[in-house]
C-alpha cells in the first residue's frame, strides 16, 4: 500500500537531525557564556567543566527530587552494573549525601551487585567481583554481593557483604530452568523479567522500598522499542518512565534515564573515576530482537541522537489504552487487561492459527464451516489468563514451578 | 516443503509468517478469505447494503482487496454495493499503466470504477502544477493532494465506506515510524481500524491483519493482475528507518509484525500530555491541524499566481497568506451595497 504519511511534510520534519562539525575553540560555554568549553553534548551544547559538572549533578537531582517519592531516611537498594553509568551513579549519591547545605540527599543508599557475567570466565568473574568490591568502598559504602544464577535455580535469595561463590556450572544451571528450544529473543525476555523479580525480592529482604538502577536514554530507548516489538506496547509507561508501580511494595527508580553515555563518561573523567570494565560478549546484530534493536539505536544515538531523546520523551507521554485492566501478569507483574469485544492482534493470530489447522470438511457448505470454526475459536477462548500477552508466548518455555 | 498443516494430505505451498503454519493453496485461500471475513464481521467494519469505494492504485493490495471484498461479499451476503475509486494525477506516463490495471479490475470484477483527475478535485494537474513550480517542490503538491484525493473523492460520489489496502506490514511500520518521531496524535490513531477523516464516511482496512507476503501469495495463486512498481514517492526519513528496522525484525521472527500491532492497540497518550488536535479546515472542512489545511493554503497560492505559497515553514506561510489576504482587501471597490467597505463608508460585496 502506498506510504505517503498522511499529515503535512515541514522542512524541519522531512530529515532526521543531521550532526554538525563544531569547533569547540569557537565557541564560549553555554551557561556562563565566559570560558572555553570543553566537552559538547547532543552535537550542540558547549560546556565549560565547571558548568557541565553543575548542570549534571542538577539534572540528576532535579529528576530524583521532582516527584517526592522517596522520604528521608529511607532505605534504597541501588542496583550497581559494572561501568560508566553506576560509577556516575555512586558519585552523584556520595558527593549528595556528603553535602551540608539544605541540597543534601537524605536517604539511605544499599548497594547490591547481582553477578550474571556468565559470559567470562570463573577467574575473570572473581577478579570482577574483587574490583566491583574495591570500587564500591572506595565510595565508602557497603557492597551487598547476590548470585543471579544461585538466586533463580534455588528458589532463594543469599546475600554477602564479604564473598560471592562463583561456578563455572552457572550458565548451565540457568539453561537448565528453560527448555532447551527456546529462542534467544524469548530466553533474554526470560531472563530479564527474573533479575527485575530477583531485584526486588533483594529490595525486600533489605527493607528498601525503592530500587535505582543505571539505565541511560539509549537503555531507555532500547527498552522501549524493545517492549513494542514483544507486544508489552501496556508496560511501556512501567518499564520505561521514571518510576516502574508495578510491585505494589517497592518501585523501581531510573534516574540516569536523560543522560547519555557521552555525559556519564565526561562526568567520571572530570571526577577522576575509572569505572570496572568487562569484556563484552560477541553477539551478532540478528542474534533477537534485543540486540538487533540495541544496534539500531546505538546506531541513531551515534548518528541522530535527538532521534533517541524523541523516542524517551514519547515513552513519557504514554499510557497503557484505556480498557479495564483485569490482573496482573504472573511473571513480570504487568498490567492483563480485561477482554474486550474489539478486534486485537492478538486474537486475529489465535483465528489465524486455528483456521490453518483445521481440515476444510466439503460436506457443509462454505458459510457453515465458517461458523463452525467460529464456534469453536469462542469455546477456546481463555477469559482467565494469568500471563500478559507478550508473557503467555514465553511462559511455556519456564521449568521453574513458581517464577514469582 | 513440508505437508499442509490442516492433514489434507497435499503439499504446503507457504509457510505463514503470521503463525509458522504451512498450508497447501486450497487450504491457503479459505484461510485467507476466512480470516479478511473475520476481522470485517468481529471489527463490524461495514453497514448491510451500503455503498464501499475501494481505493484502486492498480496495485497488489488493492487489487486483492477488490478480489476478495467481491468474493465475500457473495459468499457471505454482505449486501454491499462495491466500486472502484481511483485517482489521476495527471502525471504524464505515471498513471497511464497502472490505470489500464485498475480498468483491467473493473471488467474482471465487474465493478463500477470512478477515475477521478487532479482536474476534478482541485481544478490542476500534476503536469500543470509542475510547470508552475518547476520541479523542485512538486513532490510537497502532489503528497498533499494525493493524501486528501481519496477523501475527496470519496465525498464526491456520496459513498458510504472508502475501504483501502492497508496491511499489517504498513500498520506496524507506522506504529514504529510513529515512535521515532514522536508523533503521539498518530501513535495513538494509527491502529485504529476504522478512522473518521472529518466527512462522516469512514475510512476501513479489512487488510489490517494480512501480511505483505501472504498477499502476494494469494495475487499470485489466484493469477490476479496488478501493477508492480514501487511507489515513486521516496518515503520520508523516519518512514525509511522504520521500514528498515521492520524488514530486519522480519528475519528474525515475521510475527514480530502482530506484537507491533498489538503493542499499538494497546497504547494511549497519557492525559497530561499535550497532543496538536484536529479541527477542521475552515474552507474545505476536511479534518486539519491548522485553520486552513494545507491543501487549501496550496490551491490559494496556485490560483492566486504564489505558487510557492505552503512550501517552506508555516510561520512563512501564515505570514504570506496574511499579505495575500490585505491584497484581498485592498481589491474590495465601494458600490454602497451589502458589506461594510474597507474604508468603512459604505457597504460593498467581495470581488474575486
Ligand atoms: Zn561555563
Ligand atoms: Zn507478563
Ligand atoms: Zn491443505
Amino acid at each position: 500500500m502506498c506510504s505517503l504519511d498522511d499529515n503535512f511534510e515541514n522542512k524541519e520534519v522531512k530529515h532526521f537531525p543531521k550532526v554538525e562539525k563544531i569547533n569547540l575553540r569557537d565557541l564560549k560555554c553555554n551557561k556562563c557564556r565566559e570560558n572555553i568549553p570543553v566537552v559538547l553534548l547532543r552535537h550542540k551544547d558547549a560546556y565549560c567543566k565547571e558548568c557541565f559538572l553543575a548542570g549534571a549533578t542538577h539534572k540528576f537531582k532535579a529528576l530524583l527530587g521532582k516527584t517526592k517519592l522517596i522520604r528521608p531516611h529511607d532505605r534504597v537498594l541501588i542496583s550497581y552494573e559494572v561501568g560508566h553509568p553506576s560509577t556516575a551513579l555512586l558519585h552523584f549519591l556520595r558527593s549528595g549525601l556528603d553535602l551540608n547545605t539544605p541540597k543534601q540527599l537524605r536517604f539511605e543508599p544499599v548497594i547490591v551487585f547481582l553477578e550474571d557475567q556468565w559470559h567470562l570466565t570463573v577467574e575473570e568473574r572473581i577478579e570482577i567481583v574483587e574490583k566491583v568490591k574495591k570500587e564500591i568502598s572506595w565510595f565508602k559504602f557497603q557492597v551487598n554481593l547476590v548470585s543471579f544464577a544461585d538466586s533463580v535455580c534455588n528458589n532463594n535469595i543469599v546475600i554477602s557483604q564479604m564473598n560471592l561463590e562463583l561456578h563455572e556450572n552457572n550458565k548451565e544451571n540457568i539453561n537448565s530452568i528453560l527448555k532447551k528450544h527456546i529462542n534467544r529473543t524469548n530466553k533474554k525476555e526470560v531472563l530479564n523479567i527474573l533479575r527485575r523479580n530477583i531485584l526486588i525480592s533483594i529490595a525486600k529482604k533489605l527493607n528498601c522500598r525503592y530500587i535505582i538502577t543505571p539505565e541511560l536514554s539509549v537503555d531507555i530507548a532500547t527498552n522501549l522499542l524493545t517492549n513494542i516489538c514483544l507486544g508489552k506496547g501496556s508496560q511501556v509507561p512501567d518499564d520505561t518512565g521514571f518510576c516502574d508501580h508495578r510491585d505494589k511494595d517497592v518501585k523501581i527508580l531510573r534516574p540516569l534515564r536523560t543522560f547519555d553515555m557521552k555525559e556519564v563518561a565526561f562526568y567520571n573523567i572530570f571526577n577522576n573515576l575509572t569505572p570496572v570494565t568487562v569484556r563484552q560478549p560477541d553477539v551478532h546484530q540478528y542474534s533477537s530482537i534485543q540486540t538487533l534493536v540495541n544496534h539500531f539505536i546505538t546506531d541513531l544515538q551515534d548518528n541522530y541522537p535527538a532521534t533517541v531523546t524523541t523516542i524517551v520523551k514519547t515513552g513519557d507521554k504514554l499510557a497503557s489504552g484505556d480498557h479495564i485492566v483485569r490482573d496482573k501478569c504472573k511473571l513480570c507483574q504487568g498490567i492483563i487487561l480485561e477482554k474486550t469485544d474489539e478486534l486485537n492482534s492478538e486474537e486475529s493470530t489465535k483465528f489465524s492459527r486455528l483456521l490453518s489447522n483445521e481440515l476444510i470438511d466439503h460436506a457443509l457448505s462454505r458459510e457453515d464451516r465458517y461458523l463452525k470454526i467460529k464456534y469453536k475459536f469462542d469455546s477456546c477462548t481463555d477469559r482467565n489468563q494469568r500471563y500478559c500477552f507478550s508473557c503467555s508466548k514465553i511462559s511455556e518455555f519456564i521449568l521453574l514451578n513458581d517464577t514469582n | 516443503m513440508p505437508f499442509c498443516s490442516t492433514n489434507c494430505g497435499n503439499k504446503a505451498i507457504l509457510k505463514r509468517p503470521k503463525t509458522g503454519d504451512t498450508l497447501c493453496k486450497e487450504c491457503f485461500f479459505e484461510a485467507f478469505e476466512n480470516e479478511i471475513h473475520f476481522t470485517i464481521e468481529r471489527a463490524k467494519l461495514f453497514r448491510p447494503g451500503a455503498t464501499v469505494a475501494i481505493a484502486a492504485s492498480g496495485g497488489k493490495d488493492s487489487t486483492v482487496l477488490a478480489y476478495v471484498l467481491k468474493l465475500l461479499n457473495e459468499k457471505y451476503k454482505y449486501n454491499l454495493k462495491l466500486l472502484l475509486l481511483s485517482i489521476d494525477e495527471g502525471i504524464t506516463g505515471y498513471r497511464d499503466d497502472s490505470l489500464d490495471t485498475v480498468k483491467q479490475n473493473r471488467d474482471d470484477y465487474e465493478m463500477p470504477l470512478k477515475i477521478l483527475s487532479y482536474k476534478d478535485l482541485y481544478g490542476w494537474t500534476m503536469d500543470e502544477i509542475v510547470a508552475e513550480i518547476g520541479r523542485k517542490n512538486n513532490c510537497t503538491f502532489c503528497g498533499v493532494f494525493r493524501r486528501q484525493a481519496l477523501d475527496r473523492g470519496a465525498h464526491l460520489l456520496k459513498v458510504d465506506y472508502l475501504a483501502t489496502g492497508h496491511n499489517a506490514d504498513d500498520i506496524a511500520e507506522t506504529v514504529l515510524m510513529n515512535i521515532l518521531r514522536g508523533d503521539l496524535a498518530r501513535l495513538s490513531r494509527c491502529t485504529a481500524i476504522t478512522t473518521d477523516s472529518g466527512d462522516g464516511i469512514p475510512r476501513v482496512k479489512p487488510l489490517k491483519y494480512t501480511f505483505e507476503k501472504e498477499i502476494v501469495m494469494y495475487a499470485y495463486f489466484r493469477k490476479l493482475i496488478y501493477f508492480s512498481t514501487e511507489c515513486v514517492f521516496a518515503p520520508n526519513a523516519y518512514r525509511g528507518h522504520a521500514r528498515i528496522l521492520l524488514k530486519d525484525l522480519e528475519k528474525i521472527d515475521p510475527s514480530i509484525i502482530m506484537n507491533i500491532i498489538q503493542s499499538g492497540e494497546d497504547l494511549k497518550v497519557n492525559e497530561n500530555a499535550k497532543i496538536p488536535t484536529l479541527t477542521r479546515c475552515t474552507r474545505c472542512n476536511y479534518v486539519s491541524s491548522q485553520d486552513v489545511c494545507k491543501a487549501c493554503i496550496l490551491l490559494e497560492g496556485l490560483n492566486k499566481g504564489l505558487p510557492r505559497l505552503g512550501i517552506g515553514k508555516s510561520s512563512k506561510v501564515k505570514r504570506l497568506l496574511q499579505e495575500n489576504e490585505e491584497k484581498e482587501t485592498n481589491r474590495l471597490v465601494c458600490n454602497g451595497k451589502d458589506n461594510t467597505c474597507i474604508c468603512k463608508n459604505s457597504k460593498v460585496p467581495i470581488i474575486k
